[in-house]
């Protein structure tokens, strides 16, 4: 069952860009077990803050915990060493590599005198993929053969090598066709069954409350508002859009 | 003989079997990849499968150059099976031998709505249909199940409120005009039903209960080897059988009905103050995990449907009852109590006790019956079919339901 502790924690988070306020004093708790979904309109500070838990941005006050110890993430590799894997938008997958070369792309697995372990790491993608039930014919493929749902298959197997506890996915179902969004949808119930916090960041409403436990609404760089994933549709765009 | 040429060769046909299975439709290319042979060993498996009549090869095109994809051998023609659940979308796509060539699932969010979620079956149906390189005038039908009582000629639901976001909505017709298809409608637990009593662990016997217990609870009657539907689609809806008459307030407007006590909404409720926010999945998950609260949960639900399906089962006195949908995977934490209630009542011991198994198709037991319905429907058309006109037959026609049920 779930620890009272939350896996990751934002204490009044700020972040300013100038005279631009992205982020007010914001919070967010992430558990194990959970999906949270982050939405907001365009500009909402969503992308911002999912940058300061992958360590790509460092927050202008407030605190960052994970596991109730304070934290700070001055850079991507230190996310990775505190166990927090992110997707963004654009995969930042290579087209001209293979699978398993994108899946093991920065922490390649390295034998004797910096050999790298081809033959394991193969086995470990083909594990991975299987563990999320994805369906890639040959983990030799080059990337550019693979359709769009699959490439972003790839990035989300690759943020689980490492053994990481906290996912973060920024707008994981865009441009993505049905069959894609389904088995996108699929592999994120997946990565909470095994017991990961998601962080699920999205503009589709109906994807989000499909697969979240809650839902977290930002406006203006603010929380405005904390849904469980069975609120209503309309009760959420209310949120999100200052309706309400 | 381990390790010899012929079982080695037998093992490598399989592997090309499965993998094309696995994946719906795979280029030989791709099918090297998956299965670590060579394109030359491949290529040869795959020419002895075709002769076998196992898989079938047609022409297609692969990151812009001509390729072969390989997919299982269509008999005759395929059917769609479509079930939409109360947070699940299923599409699968069969050939007439029952043998599913792909499926998928779409997460559903709760109190979806019949618009957005015929949509996106319609686009899954023909994205599966794409995966396994066939076309939509090759299916003859598709089968849908709804978690509700609905009429088996416009597919809609007849009872208001039980599915919020369906209601007043003919899905056979929007369906149909969508895809230009044949589509037949029915209760997801008759569905369940017709598939355990003409493939499951019901086919031998004349008149059974399939009792499907998840989200909500629902039943379906087989008297004389038929679903019995009743004037409404309401048969066996024991979801709506009154259970606590100063309980709450249900979806249908009644008062106390089964679903409010051990519906997903009332199982969930008394969890969350010790085990937090879970889904049904986490608390079927837990349950086999030996969780004592998940259990208890799930025991006590069992003996309170096993109470009604009592009822039920002394009015009809079939010869076996049936369990199936989600609940059911917890095996004896849920059947025990509910074989319990029932071997409690007198008259259901007589002659022949009253047997509870569980569905021998699992939690597929609902999608096997929307394929088994649209093939049910299509056998009638086969004599057309074979004349070589699969194209027109039933084109753009609504089944009626009615004709063999």
């Amino acid at each position: 069952m779930r620890g009272r502790t939350p896996l990751l924690a934002l204490r009044q988070v700020s972040r300013y860009f100038g005279a631009v306020e992205a982020l007010v004093d914001v919070d967010l708790e992430v558990h194990a077990h959970e999906v949270v979904a982050l939405v907001g309109d365009n500009g909402a500070g969503k992308s911002t803050l999912a940058q300061i838990v992958a360590g790509v941005l460092t927050p202008s006050s407030g605190q960052v915990e994970i596991d109730g110890e304070p934290v700070s993430i001055p850079s991507p590799s230190a996310a990775n060493q505190l166990g927090v894997a992110s997707v963004f938008q654009d995969l930042a997958v290579c087209e001209n590599l293979d699978v398993t070369a994108n899946v093991f792309l920065g922490q390649e697995l390295r034998g004797r005198g910096g050999l790298l372990r081809d033959g394991a790491m193969e086995t470990e993608t083909r594990e991975l993929l299987e563990h999320l039930t994805v369906r890639i014919p040959s983990v030799r493929t080059p990337l550019r053969h693979l359709s769009a749902g699959q490439r972003q298959a790839v990035a989300i197997a690759r943020t689980l090598v490492g053994q990481p506890r906290i996912v973060v996915l920024d707008e994981p179902t865009a441009a993505l066709s049905v069959a894609q969004t389904a088995e996108v949808l699929t592999h994120i119930q997946r990565l909470r069954e095994l017991g990961l916090g998601v962080v699920l960041i999205s503009h589709n409403l109906n994807d989000v409350r499909a697969v979240s436990d809650r839902i977290e609404v930002l406006r203006h760089g603010r929380n405005n508002g904390s849904f469980p994933a069975t609120a209503a549709h309309e009760e959420i765009l209310a949120a999100i859009t200052g309706a309400a | 003989m381990v390790g010899s040429q012929s079982s080695l060769r037998e093992a490598n046909r399989a592997r090309v079997v499965d993998a094309v299975k696995r994946h719906g439709g795979l280029t030989q290319v791709e099918l090297s990849g998956a299965t670590g042979l060579s394109p030359a060993t491949v290529s040869t498996i795959v020419k002895e499968l075709v002769a076998a009549e196992l898989v079938e090869v047609r022409n297609t095109v692969r990151s812009g150059r001509r390729a072969q994809l390989v997919t299982l051998a269509h008999r005759v023609g395929i059917v769609a099976g479509v079930l939409v659940g109360t947070r699940h979308l299923t599409v699968a796509i069969a050939d007439v031998s029952h043998e599913i060539l792909a499926e998928q699932v779409l997460p559903l969010p709760a109190e979806h709505r019949a618009d957005t979620s015929l949509d996106r079956a319609a686009l899954l149906v023909v994205d599966l249909l794409e995966r396994v390189g066939a076309e939509l005038p090759e299916v003859l039908g598709i089968g849908l199940g709804l978690p509700a009582p609905v009429d088996a000629s416009s597919g809609q639901v007849t009872v208001r409120g039980i599915l919020r976001g369906w209601d007043g909505v003919p899905v056979a017709q929007v369906l149909s005009k969508r895809l230009a298809r044949p589509v037949f409608v029915d209760n997801d637990a008759n569905l369940g039903a017709l598939a355990e009593s003409t493939v499951g662990a019901a086919r031998e016997v004349h008149d059974a209960l399939y009792v499907r217990a998840g989200h909500g609870v629902g039943a379906g009657i087989v008297l004389a080897g038929r679903v019995h539907r009743g004037v409404a689609g309401t048969a066996g809806e024991i979801g709506h059988v009154q259970v606590d008459p100063g309980g709450d307030i249900c979806s249908c407007g009644s008062r106390g009905c089964l679903d409010t006590v051990v519906g997903d909404r009332a199982l969930l409720d008394p969890l969350r103050s010790s085990h937090g926010h879970l889904t049904l999945a986490d608390v079927v998950r837990l349950a086999g995990e030996d969780d004592p609260g998940c259990r208890e949960i799930v025991a006590d639900a069992g003996a309170v449907i096993g109470g009604v399906v009592a009822g039920l089962a002394t009015s009809l006195n079939p010869e076996l009852v049936v369990v199936g949908g989600a609940l059911s995977t917890t095996g004896e934490v849920f059947l025990g109590p509910l074989r319990e209630a029932l071997r409690r009542r007198t008259l259901l011991q007589q002659v022949m006790p009253l047997d509870v198994v569980p569905a021998a198709l699992g939690t597929r037991a609902e999608l096997e019956g929307a394929l088994a319905l649209a093939l049910q429907h299509t056998d009638l058309l086969e004599p057309q079919v074979e004349s070589g006109l699969p194209g027109i037959v039933a084109a753009g026609q609504v089944g009626t339901g009615k004709g063999n049920r």
